[in-house]
């Protein structure tokens, strides 16, 4: 690593960057819990370094699809595979280790621990230290243990210096955006090659959501992610995403570039509803982007 | 012999004149109500007598006695002294002297003479504790009608360069010098009217007189030792925090120069806490810089202590050492099940399950009846050896038998993987009562044989039996500092951060990597492994084990040990485990015996009330104290820092938008029904 490499904010992202990038496939997944359909023959491809946007109304199965590809939830039927591999019936942590991470809805951070102890914890599968070591500390965990502390800091500067100036701070005390990037965070520090992030930008004003799309941004381009998104904010979506899926009770409905996406009168009557849907572009009834 | 002679030492500065007098008073106090009102005077007389003048004493000192009392003296004085130096160099003086004193003279001289008056450690302690509910109580009243507010954490932080690390080091040094200076004079005039009174022998001038000449010397460079100390934890300009290694030049970019510098960008609630642990500070009695202090003053106390108590109480010494080294497996117990409940958060209510495996571990191979078993004859003196592996053994099997018994609980939450727990705790006991040919059924087995040491005549050679508590003690005392050791190290560490990282959020930790079947099953396991410890003590130290020794009850009173300790804190489940078996053993127990004689008030109480004896309210009482601790104190006695905050965390002003945004219209009720499969 030199300071060339270095020329912006992003000071990890050399250590971060993906080697072999991964590409996720979804074929006809379906999960259905007693008598709900939540998920009904879902199909999706997302290609090496893309990414891809899920959108859809509430209640139509985003974050359930999120679930079963993290293995909190095993499919009902179909298939889910990383590079070709299948990975269903595998235990969330396995999944990680497979390279795939995930921030979640509504913030999942270990309140009561520091910002650093999050990220350590993000660590968890790139640290090699068991009870054994833990006990006796031999010098390979001393080492280990510094080495993930710089690597923690490292991931923090991420973001810039302000959450590694407060990395001693409970999270519970952190404001709101800031805990959003303590979850990226966390979710890095396990050197995935494919990242879920579930309405990363829920709650922000505009600055604020212009600041998440800067470094979502940079984590495909610097880093050299696949990530895929669900997202509310439509001017987001259209802004960044290669490619949208829409899903609407449970179903894909249309898949496509944004552009595609945006015209289509089922996604537009999906939203508005049938008395709404009168040829009206959807992202010029958001708020400019 | 020639010291500079510092102006320093003859006028302090200003501040440090006033910090003297504060910590002065404030010390010199407690420690002359025990010098002369509780012995310590006598201790040291009685030390010097039976070194050399044994003829003299009423005591049977032997050498070893008398050392080891010599010892515990000097630890006592000199850390008392050292502790002068480092709380004026960590003071920064900005809180109210009354409130320091009379804060000391609750927290130590009234314990002291409580326990003067009772003629008994515990009951002295237990009553201690009903003072100190009153007066903080009675303290926080105080305060709000005076509207009293404190002073900002970490407004006066200030970094110390080269010069006020000096004046630091000074301001201890004269404070340990005035301190023992003063407190050398004051005994000598007390020595000097018991001498005039006849009831000093002599021979002890020539300890008054060295004692006057040594204790000022000695208390310039203890205090030099508590400045010292306090540098340690003061901000300096140099403080920088450490990173090395590849990646830190690009780290460093954006690190934050300065612990000041850091400090100032935390929330205020963070504040408190890091202000607590900087010198100077506003409470350096209670800041990390002065525990050592205490440790060391406490740990010379038990360590001691079977040669102090005799000095102190008289008789009855083996009796209260068999008592406290059955306290001590108790503790053991505790700090196995905080691995499981504390640091895990798994509601294990099945304790007693694992502690009855070690136990008979010990018990089937420690004696006649491994004999019986497998037909093979041992010698007992040498067979007896096979107590130290023996307790890595029975504690890997209890050990194994944690996974065993984990293992179905895996999948179950909270409240289900409570109920298997319990019934675990219900089935074993009896398992082992059934096992008749195994383990000797409802007659127990006995004999079971104590541990065995070297044994050099006349040099060095433990007695083990029941009528020698002592040795058991200073077992049990060794095998609880390994026990903290592993329990400390184990918390520290990757496996520690993932157990607390399951406790929080088991969705959220499996998502982060964590693999939640195995580090579960770590948690039982290295919990049973402690109790795997215990069982093998108990069984040396008992002699004999049955299984109507063992109840599934005693898993909650374990557990509550653990609780009222103080969930996932080391010192708090120790706190927890003395206070609640000291409680049902040695308070509770005996209220009916002082209640015998007349006079006293409880005696009054037992007789105007018909029918009412403290054994018949004994429980009754042990309940109510119990809801009281968790009504008033639900964090424990100790909290870890991580609980208090769960249970007292106050919202920082400057988070408005987290509540209103945390549950998005139509989230997906789904989530929080989830199952890991």
């Amino acid at each position: 690593m030199n300071s060339e490499q270095i020329e912006h904010e992003g000071i990890a992202t050399a250590a971060l960057k993906v080697d072999e990038p991964a590409s996720l496939e979804l074929r006809a997944v379906t999960k259905i819990f007693g008598g709900l359909k939540a998920v009904q023959g879902v199909d999706l491809v997302v290609k090496p370094r893309e990414i891809v946007s899920i959108i859809g109304p509430n209640g139509a199965g985003k974050t359930t699809v999120f679930n079963l590809i993290t293995g909190i939830y095993r499919p009902t039927t179909g298939d889910i595979l990383l590079n070709g591999k299948s990975i269903v019936g595998h235990s969330p942590d396995k999944i990680v280790r497979g390279g795939i991470t995930r921030t979640f809805q509504n913030i999942r951070l270990f309140n009561n621990m520091t910002v650093l102890e999050n990220v350590l914890v993000g660590q968890h599968t790139q640290l090699k230290t068991g009870i054994l070591g833990a006990l006796f500390r031999p010098p390979r965990t001393l080492e280990e243990e510094e080495k993930a502390r710089i690597r923690a800091i490292e991931l923090l500067s991420f973001f810039g210096p302000e959450l590694v100036a407060r990395q001693e701070e409970y999270v519970m005390n952190l404001s709101y955006a800031e805990r959003r990037r303590v979850e990226i965070a966390r979710a890095l520090a396990a050197n995935p090659k494919i990242i879920l992030l579930d309405e990363p930008t829920a709650g922000m004003n505009e600055a604020e959501t212009l600041d998440a799309v800067k470094y979502i941004l940079r984590l495909r381009d610097e880093i050299g992610l696949t990530i895929l998104l669900i997202e509310h904010k439509l001017a987001v979506t259209m802004g960044i995403s290669d490619r949208i899926a829409v899903l609407d009770y449970g179903q894909k409905i249309v898949e496509g570039l944004p552009e595609e996406v945006r015209r289509n009168e089922r996604v537009i009557e999906a939203y508005l509803g049938k008395q709404g849907a009168e040829s009206v572009d959807l992202s010029a009834s958001e708020e400019n982007n | 012999m020639s010291i500079a002679v510092r102006s320093s030492w003859l006028r302090p500065e200003r501040k440090t004149r006033k910090l003297l007098v504060r910590w002065l008073v404030a010390l010199l106090v407690p420690v002359l109500v025990f010098n002369f009102a509780w012995t310590g005077e006598g201790i040291v007389n009685n030390v010097f007598l039976g070194l050399f003048a044994p003829k003299l004493t009423n005591y049977n000192y032997t050498l070893s006695n008398s050392i080891q009392g010599g010892l515990f003296i000097l630890v006592f004085y000199a850390v008392i002294t050292a502790l002068a130096g480092y709380l004026t160099a960590a003071d920064s003086g900005r809180r109210s002297n009354i409130e320091i004193w009379v804060g000391i003279l609750f927290a130590v001289v009234v314990p002291l003479l409580l326990v003067i008056i009772t003629g008994d450690l515990l009951i002295g302690f237990s009553l201690f504790a009903i003072v100190w509910g009153l007066y903080v109580v009675g303290r926080r009243y105080v305060l709000k009608v005076l509207h009293y507010t404190p002073p900002i954490a970490l407004e006066h932080v200030e970094t110390l360069d080269e010069e006020g690390q000096q004046r630091l080091l000074d301001r201890a040094r004269s404070a340990g010098f005035w301190f023992a200076t003063i407190f050398a004079l004051i005994t000598l005039v007390g020595d000097i009217i018991f001498f005039a009174l006849g009831s000093l022998p002599t021979i002890l001038l020539a300890l008054v007189v060295a004692r006057t000449i040594i204790f000022p010397l000695a208390g310039y460079f203890l205090g030099w030792l508590g400045g010292k100390m306090a540098l340690r934890h003061a901000l300096t300009t140099s403080t920088q925090a450490p990173i090395n290694g590849a990646g830190a030049a690009n780290a460093r970019r954006w690190w934050v120069r300065g612990r000041k510098e850091q400090l100032e960008h935390l929330s205020s609630a963070r504040a408190q806490e890091e202000a607590k642990d900087l010198v100077p500070n506003d409470t350096p009695l209670q800041s990390k810089g002065a525990w050592p202090f205490y440790l060391v003053l406490l740990g010379g106390f038990i360590l001691f202590y079977p040669v102090l108590d005799a000095m102190l109480f008289g008789s009855g010494t083996n009796g209260r050492l068999s008592g406290y080294a059955n306290l001590g497996y108790y503790i053991i117990l505790a700090l196995g099940l905080n691995v499981v409940v504390g640091f895990a958060g798994l509601l294990d209510l099945g304790y007693v399950a694992f502690f009855v495996i070690g136990t008979y571990s010990w018990a089937m191979i420690g004696s006649g009846q491994f004999t019986h078993l497998t037909q093979i004859v041992v010698n007992p003196q040498i067979w007896s050896w096979m107590f130290w592996p023996m307790l890595i053994i029975a504690a890997l099997i209890a050990a194994a038998w944690g996974i065993l018994l984990g293992a179905p609980t895996l999948r179950l939450r909270g409240d289900y993987l409570a109920i298997v727990t319990l019934g675990f705790g219900e089935i074993i006991p009896p398992f082992f009562l059934n096992l008749d040919k195994y383990t000797n059924g409802t007659n127990g087995i006995v004999g079971i044989y104590p541990p065995a040491t070297p044994c050099i005549q006349g040099v060095f050679c433990v007695q083990w039996s029941s009528f020698n508590a002592t040795p058991f003690y200073y077992l049990i005392l060794a095998l609880i500092v390994l026990c903290v050791f592993v329990n400390v190290r184990l918390r520290d560490s990757r496996l520690g951060r993932a157990w607390v990282a399951i406790r929080e959020d088991e969705i959220a930790a499996s998502s982060s990597g964590i693999n939640l079947v195995n580090t579960k099953l770590f948690a039982f396991a290295a919990g049973a492994f402690f109790s795997g410890i215990a069982g093998v003590y108990h069984a040396a130290k008992l002699g004999t084990v049955a299984p109507s020794d063992f109840n599934p009850t005693d898993s909650f009173v374990y557990l509550s040990m653990v609780v009222i300790g103080g969930l996932g804190s080391i010192p708090g489940v120790i706190v927890g485990g003395v206070v609640v078996y000291a409680l049902n053993e040695f308070i509770l127990a005996r209220l009916d015996t002082i209640a015998a004689s007349p006079g006293n008030i409880l005696y009054v109480i037992e007789h105007t009330i018909p029918n009412f004896t403290f054994g018949n309210v004994r429980n009754l009482l042990f309940g109510i104290i119990l809801i009281s601790i968790m009504l008033f104190r639900p964090e424990g006695l100790i909290p870890s820092a991580r609980r208090r905050r769960e249970l007292h965390h106050k919202k920082e002003d400057d988070i408005v938008e987290l509540d209103a945004l945390d549950e998005p219209v139509g989230a997906e009720t789904l989530e929080a029904e989830m199952q890991v499969e």
